[in-house]
């Protein structure tokens, strides 16, 4: 016979306060407070996305320390627009999308100047076809982790070269792991055409990744 | 029929996240189908590679900057007052600049229509006419109704005389000779000055000297006539040409 040595132990204990934990400190929650005038509220809420937007920023981008300046510019946003936020969707959704028109704003901006990234290996040309300027070297290399860290760099900057359009759900679903609906409301648009984009975007990639698959 | 099979499977393969299971259509068609099954391994295997980027993490001083710049924000809103002021500003001054530029294109319009008016009255040759031949003075209003006659009335309210107004005087002559000059009489002693009235632009002008001897003296000045006299819109030909 099992004898109880903690509370713990009880099933429902920790399911119910977890429900408890989840209604003050939700996101919803939180923004509310961050309305009220509550810092440390939004202090939480800035500690639970940064690295996500920050993240995700930089995949779009290919920009560390843009993508850095383009996240606190989200939570700006996000800070200041606390009095007209609505409980519409859920605030992930509502934070990525303003992190996507920034991102996308950002990428038209270079677009505009034609800015070529010194790190990157991939260059637009006028007809918009992504070229390869330094095509990887086809000789296996010794270190599995090497291979690990020259693949991860080679399909960042295949995703670099993806039309915007194309570049953002990929990212979502890929890296994020965000569901099809989410994407959908985060890129403001529809399922099917998220689904499109993404298997268009993978289709790009293959063909640039050919050597790594 | 099997190439719609392959389409259908691909593209669930394509929506299942990693790892889900794909249905009995799939895997019986994919037990079948080599390039089904060669699309789904390179699949698996980019989405992995795309899989494996993972989180990038935001700067240790990710949160510090975060509140100065929220700070920086807060420490300026004042400045809205001073935005507000500059818009004004620049509103007012384009209101100028608008206003001024009406103008000065009305005024253009007004001498252009001007000049349409003196070129459609023929300009007349003008002589100069001899004293003797003078012309009696014409009505200065009879020539205005003829130059004006045609235009709107918007065209005749003027701001102020331009050089066609000017060239638009007609000639204007006095024929004094006719008149006779007037008889004065004074007998005061040399020395004292004396003055006489007379209207020199109407009379010949003779003056008779006695000294009461006998001894008289006559001094005439004869009329001058210059003829007809024009009154010309400006004498220098470099001036510049604009209305005074």
């Amino acid at each position: 016979m099992n004898t109880l040595t903690t509370i713990d132990e009880l099933g429902f204990a920790p399911a119910l306060q977890q429900d408890v934990l989840e209604d003050t400190t939700s996101d919803h929650a939180l923004l509310e407070a961050t309305r009220s005038g509550d810092q440390d509220a939004f202090a939480e809420l800035v500690s639970r996305y940064r690295n996500q937007i920050t993240s995700y920023i930089y995949r779009m981008t290919n920009d560390y320390d843009g993508a850095v300046d383009l996240a606190q510019e989200t939570f700006v946003r996000v800070y200041r627009a606390a009095d007209r936020y609505q409980r519409t969707y859920a605030f992930s959704t509502y934070i990525y999308r303003i992190a996507t028109n920034l991102a996308i704003s950002e990428l038209r901006k270079r677009k505009r100047r034609k800015l070529v990234s010194l790190t990157g290996f991939f260059q637009q040309t006028d007809g918009g076809e992504a070229q390869e300027l330094n095509p990887p070297d086809g000789r296996p290399l010794q270190d599995l982790e090497l291979v690990d860290t020259e693949r991860r760099n080679a399909v960042q900057r295949a995703i670099g070269t993806l039309p915007e359009k194309y570049r953002a759900p990929l990212i979502l679903r890929d890296v994020d792991g965000r569901s099809y609906d989410e994407i959908a409301k985060i890129l403001e648009t529809s399922e099917g055409t998220v689904k499109s984009r993404i298997s268009r975007a993978r289709g790009f990639l293959r063909e640039k990744m050919r050597a790594y698959l | 029929m099997r190439k719609n099979n392959c389409k259908l499977i691909r593209r669930e393969l394509d929506e299942l996240m990693l790892g889900a299971e794909w249905s009995a259509a799939a895997t019986e068609h994919l037990r079948e189908c080599a390039s089904c099954r060669e699309f789904q391994v390179q699949q698996t295997k980019l989405r992995q590679i795309v899989g494996s980027l993972g989180t990038v993490e935001a700067p240790a001083d990710f949160d510090f900057r975060l509140r100065a710049r929220l700070a920086n924000d807060a420490g300026s809103a004042p400045t809205f007052f001073w935005t507000f002021v500059r818009r004004g500003l620049a509103v007012a001054a384009m209101v100028i600049v608008i206003v001024t530029g009406v103008v000065v294109v009305r005024d253009v319009f007004r001498q252009m229509e001007n000049n349409k008016v003196e070129v459609a009255q023929k300009p007349e040759v003008r002589q100069p006419v001899k004293p003797d031949e003078a012309a009696p003075v014409v009505p200065e209003e009879k020539k205005t109704d003829h130059v004006v006659a045609g235009v709107t009335p918007a065209t005749i309210r003027k701001i102020r005389p331009t050089q066609a107004d000017y060239r638009k005087q007609p000639l204007a002559t006095k024929d004094v000779s006719s008149v006779g000059a007037s008889v004065l009489n004074r007998t005061e002693p040399a020395g004292v000055s004396a003055s006489f009235p007379i209207d020199a632009s109407a009379q010949s002008f003779t003056v008779s000297l006695e000294d009461g001897r006998g001894n008289a003296k006559t001094i005439s000045v004869p009329t001058v006539s210059f003829g007809s006299q024009r009154i010309v819109q400006s004498g220098n030909p470099f001036a510049p040409k604009r209305d005074w």
